[in-house]
């Protein structure tokens, strides 16, 4: 049994004279823990900031205490007297998409997000506009005009000013203020236009309001104080179980934006944790340089009559102590990142993050810091319990190459699986989680192998004729070389990188360089179906317009899976998008749709009987679903359930008109359907078919794909760049474990210097042996990181996003290229310091 | 001028008046105090003195890994106190041999890459047979790819001699070349020496403590306080 006081004392005492002499010594090994844990701090911080933001603001955000939306039609006389009647306030809010052009410039129209409000909006917080007016007062007809109040960039893009007169379907709306804020409104991730905030009295007058126009119906309510929104949902699907409305309480204010959040923290603690990774191969390197240095003191406590064990426990003492250590300071850094965060990119973020101290994030890094240290400080401390006795009589000490025992080997295992356990359960999505943890795990052998092959392959040539070529060679398999420390710990933060570039890449093309030669140029929504005669004729009678497609449509809700309630449904990941709200749904006798059926066949085009499908075979993957099973929508308040009759693999990157969810005949026919419309059209001619679309059909909204592409690209680079700058970060601690490496080698390498100096080899040469060493490991490490960080972007691009992957020559050289500069940089630095070592004090007998 | 040299004219190298002063924490220590001596062509000369009175730094200004302070050292011809660095580390790898009683031997390479490697510096070509000749010479055959931390004490000094000796440099610096030893690896490693010096035919400067491992040198030079006391 170990004296564990004894071994604390002994610890103590050692770490304590170390230390007189300052951090130095423990600089990488520090910086390394704390540069993992806050990552992984500061990620969980923010992410819980933000949804505690979400939280505290939910019922702002939200609008009341329930928010109760349907789609395309109002409620009931006898629903709206039910909601009035059990709520303290109660306010209804219409929203849809509408064109908005001044009077006097026709051609300055654009899509706004129209949003009609009642005079009790908002029933939480208050609207913020640039004029000291009640909202009410603005929004009031005066003469002809009702009032608008419009974000400020809707008078940029029409180029209009407050005071100015614009049409919006049949009425006119004078814009009385800009917009400065609304309560229940999260900061833009995407939209298609701009706000224009109207009174919900003026909406009669434009004429929008048509059976089947895609508008959502908001009912707000302030519930009594002791009525809990839960309570009162129970007794609403009670009194009217089959409604088909969508309720949200102020905990789930905004689903979408609380993914996001979720989703892009799960993403961003992947590579915190990468950062620790690569910050644990650093420690290991730490911990047995420091150990290398302290092989006189074990050898002689060992002399002395110290056990292994013993040994073991007071070098594990002074980990852990350190370790401590730099778990504080990255927990303290962490914990304050949020605080710089926001004060840099405050404005950036979807939602305000409301500021503290959030203790499970921060004991989460903890936990996960305190594993790293001990499983991967493991090692090294059982190898030098194997320092021999005998090591004082030598003249020239080895660095520690002992094989530490099975059991500490198999403890790094259970610290290894720990580890993978507690990321696993820590992760929201789980399924990320062990891919994550398996591709960790993988990188590292595949590195670790890749390293061994370098060495096997440099053992293996035939040695070069020039000298220079043959050291640096040699150099690389030498006992005690440092490919393996630079490869892996270079190559793990790069292969992320490389990953990260190329599907940001891949995706960053799908949107903008790789659109579909034939794409269309506008997609048209709200079109009657009195009006899809003039229509059709309207836009493709314009000279420069080809590929003209109009379907019905209509909006529904999955509720079931094969009878199964979808919140109770095993749904992929990758597919749970499709539950998360209303799908575009059609019908179609003929197929009509690109897509190829790839399962089943198509149905008769006079097709009279029970409900069929046509389904998206991807989606039927994820729902685990096949031909025979069935789905079950709300459409309208009312709960279809059809057949799966066929599916299709449909290619969305297109642009061209498809739905994952196709209905036979006989099923649809009787809703009030709206339709959708698709033209392709030369550049010069988009002005003309806007106009021809919106002037005579004012309910008729023009999305331009170009600008809607544009915002999401704009997007999609806003992810990015956090994401990539996150994943710098990985970097960052491969060169401090790089640092380490080089660091660990200095004496050796300045004795070597010294001693090829004696032998006759210039500076000169002895920098070239060692900038083509260097040279040669930042190739290939450059090399592996690329196929590797490559097959996992392929990977991710292919399986996961399941579209098409194209190989980025660009961003993979680049990567190759900053990686044998930041290795030859390294290099060339530890080298000049090198060079620059007296010769003579390293001659001298001791 | 009182030169401590043999009769013999042209040496092959000569000090005039060489100072040697480093600083340390308690201030500068002059450590060669106005060295006079020649040296001739194939001879061997002891060097003897006690502890601190400057052999070693005797050496290390012969081979110019110390810069002396002041005076002259011409070596083969080439007044080498005018030499920067990197002229002094080819004056060296062409003409200077050193045998350390701690070996410096690069502890990652082998014997025999340890052997080639001032060879290698030099750009010479097969390297790896003429190393393999030299070791062979001191008996180490069967040692060739073993690595220093696997030779004895006796073996790694002969890796040393064989290194030293490959160039056939025209100066030999030994500093107490046993002294790491016991005593029969150490008569080994003199009686090896001797041969290979005479073998070579290169002047040989032997810093010992022993007097009688200094007396088997055809002249003996005795160092006390940074000066030539005898010799």
């Amino acid at each position: 049994m170990v004296d564990l006081t004894l071994a604390g004392k002994l610890a103590v005492r050692e770490l304590a004279a170390e230390m007189r002499g300052g951090i130095r010594g423990f600089r990488i090994f520090l910086t390394c823990l704390s540069l993992g844990v806050a990552t992984i701090a500061a990620v969980g911080s923010l992410s819980q900031a933000l949804n505690a933001g979400l939280r505290a603001d939910g019922a702002k955000l939200l609008g009341g205490d329930i928010d109760l939306r349907l789609l395309q039609r109002p409620v009931s006389t006898e629903q709206r007297t039910y909601l009035q009647s059990g709520s303290v306030a109660y306010s209804e809010v219409v929203k849809m998409r509408a064109m908005v052009r001044p009077v006097t410039q026709r051609e300055n129209r654009t899509m706004v997000e129209l949003k009609a409000v009642d005079v009790a909006y908002p029933l939480v917080g208050s609207v913020q506009t640039t004029r000291d007016v009640p909202l009410s007062e603005l929004l009031q007809k005066r003469g002809s005009n009702w009032g608008a109040v419009v974000d400020p960039g809707l008078l940029t893009r029409i180029g209009a000013k407050t005071g100015d007169v614009v049409r919006m379907g049949a009425a006119r709306y004078q814009i009385r203020a800009q917009l400065i804020s609304e309560p229940d409104r999260i900061a833009n991730v995407f939209s298609f236009g701009p706000r224009f905030l109207v009174s919900s009295a003026s909406l009669a007058d434009t004429g929008l309001i048509q059976p089947g126009s895609q508008i959502r119906y908001h009912y707000r309510l302030i519930l009594p104080a002791d009525l809990k929104p839960d309570q009162w949902k129970t007794n609403l699907a009670q009194a009217f179980p089959s409604a088909g409305w969508r309720i949200r309480t102020p905990g789930e204010a905004a689903p979408g934006v609380k993914r996001f959040i979720d989703r892009m923290s799960l993403f961003l603690s992947f590579v915190g944790l990468t950062v620790l990774l690569v910050g644990g191969l650093g420690i290991t390197g730490a911990v047995k340089s420091y150990l290398n240095g302290r092989i006189r003191s074990i050898a002689t406590f060992r002399c002395l009559g110290a056990s292994a064990e013993l040994i073991f426990s007071i070098y594990m003492i002074q980990v852990v102590t350190l370790g401590l250590t730099g778990i504080a300071i990255g927990v303290a850094v962490g914990g304050l990142l949020p605080v710089a965060m926001l004060w840099l990119i405050g404005p950036t973020l979807p939602v305000q993050p409301a500021l503290g101290v959030f203790v499970t994030p921060l004991a989460l890094a903890a936990l996960f810091g305190f594993l790293s240290t001990i499983t991967f400080a493991l090692l090294p401390i059982a190898a030098a319990c194997e320092v021999r006795p005998a090591s004082l009589f030598r003249a020239r000490i080895a660095p520690i190459n002992s094989r530490p025992k099975q059991r500490y080997q198999l403890a790094m295992g259970v610290g290894i699986l720990a580890l993978a356990l507690l990321t696993i359960g820590s992760a929201s999505e789980p399924f990320f989680a062990v891919w994550f943890v398996g591709g960790s795990i993988l990188t590292v052998l595949l590195l670790g192998g890749g390293a061994e092959l370098v060495i096997r392959l440099a053992r293996a040539l035939p040695p070069p004729k020039n000298a220079l070529w043959r050291l640096s060679i040699t150099n690389l398999y030498r006992p005690g070389n440092a490919v393996p420390g630079i490869i892996v710990s270079m190559g793990v933060g790069l292969s992320v990188l490389v990953a990260i570039a190329l599907i940001e890449g891949n995706m960053s093309r799908q949107i903008s360089e790789r659109l579909p030669e034939r794409a269309p140029a506008f997609f048209f929504v709200d079109i009657q179906p009195d009006q899809v005669e003039r229509f059709d004729a309207a836009v493709t009678g314009i000279r420069g317009t080809s590929g003209y497609q109009r379907v019905p449509t209509l909006r529904g809700r999955i509720v079931k899976i094969n009878g199964r309630a979808i919140e109770d449904a095993a749904i992929s990941p990758d597919s749970q998008w499709a539950t998360h709200g209303d799908r575009a749904l059609t019908y179609a006798g003929k197929k009509t749709v690109e897509s190829k059926v790839v399962k089943g066949t198509w149905w008769p085009e006079d097709y009279k009987g029970p409900p069929l499908i046509s389904l998206d075979a991807g989606l039927a993957r994820g729902f685990g679903v096949d031909i025979g099973d069935t789905l079950t929508l709300n459409i309208l308040g009312r709960e279809v359930t059809a057949t799966i009759h066929n599916l299709r693999e449909i290619d969305w990157r297109s642009l061209r008109f498809d739905f994952a969810i196709i209905f036979s005949p006989g099923t649809l026919e009787g809703a009030p359907l709206t339709h959708i419309a698709a033209i392709e059209a030369d550049p010069a001619v988009e002005q003309a078919v806007e106009k021809a679309a919106t002037d005579p059909f004012p309910n008729i909204s023009a999305i331009r794909v170009r600008d809607a592409l544009q915002a999401a690209g704009k997007i999609l680079a806003g992810i990015g760049t956090a994401i990539t700058g996150t994943a710098a970060l990985t970097i960052v601690a491969g060169a401090v474990v790089l640092a380490g490496v080089i660091a660990s080698e200095h004496q050796r390498r300045v004795y070597d210097a010294v001693v090829f100096k004696v032998l006759g080899a210039t500076r000169r040469r002895i920098l070239t042996v060692y900038l083509l060493e260097y040279g040669m490991l930042g190739l290939v490490t450059g090399l592996l990181s690329g196929v590797i960080g490559t097959v996992t972007g392929w990977a991710v691009i292919h399986f996961l996003m399941r579209t098409e992957w194209e190989f980025l020559g660009t961003v993979v050289g680049t990567t190759i290229f900053i990686c044998m500069g930041v290795i030859l940089a390294a290099g060339l630095l530890g080298t000049w310091q090198t060079l620059g070592q007296k010769t003579a004090i390293h001659l001298r007998n001791d | 001028m009182n030169k401590m040299s043999s009769p013999a004219a042209n040496p092959i190298l000569s000090l005039d008046d060489v100072h040697l002063k480093l600083n340390s924490d308690a201030g500068p220590v002059h450590i060669l105090r106005g060295i006079d001596l020649e040296f001739n062509p194939g001879e061997t000369v002891g060097v003897i003195g006690p502890s601190g009175s400057g052999k070693t730094s005797l050496l290390m200004v012969i081979a110019g890994l110390e810069p002396a302070t002041s005076g002259k050292i011409v070596a083969v011809g080439q007044e080498i106190t005018t030499l920067n660095e990197d002229q002094l580390t080819r004056f060296r790898r062409d003409h200077v041999g050193i045998v350390f009683q701690g070996f410096h031997l690069v502890p990652t390479m082998t014997a025999i890459e340890n052997v080639a490697l001032p060879m290698e510096f030099a750009g010479q070509s097969d390297v790896i047979d003429r190393a393999r000749h030299h070791l062979l010479s001191v008996g180490l055959g069967e040692r060739l790819h073993h690595f220093p931390g696997q030779l004895s004490g006796g073996e790694q000094q002969r890796v040393a001699l064989a290194r030293a000796f490959g160039m056939e440099p025209k100066i030999l610096l030994a500093d107490e070349p046993t002294g790491s030893l016991d005593h029969d690896s150490g008569q080994n490693i003199i009686a090896l020496l001797f041969d290979l010096q005479k073998r070579v035919g290169t002047t040989m400067i032997l810093v010992t403590h022993a007097p009688d491992l200094a007396g088997r040198c055809e002249r003996v030079i005795r160092i006390a306080d940074g000066k030539v006391a005898d010799g």
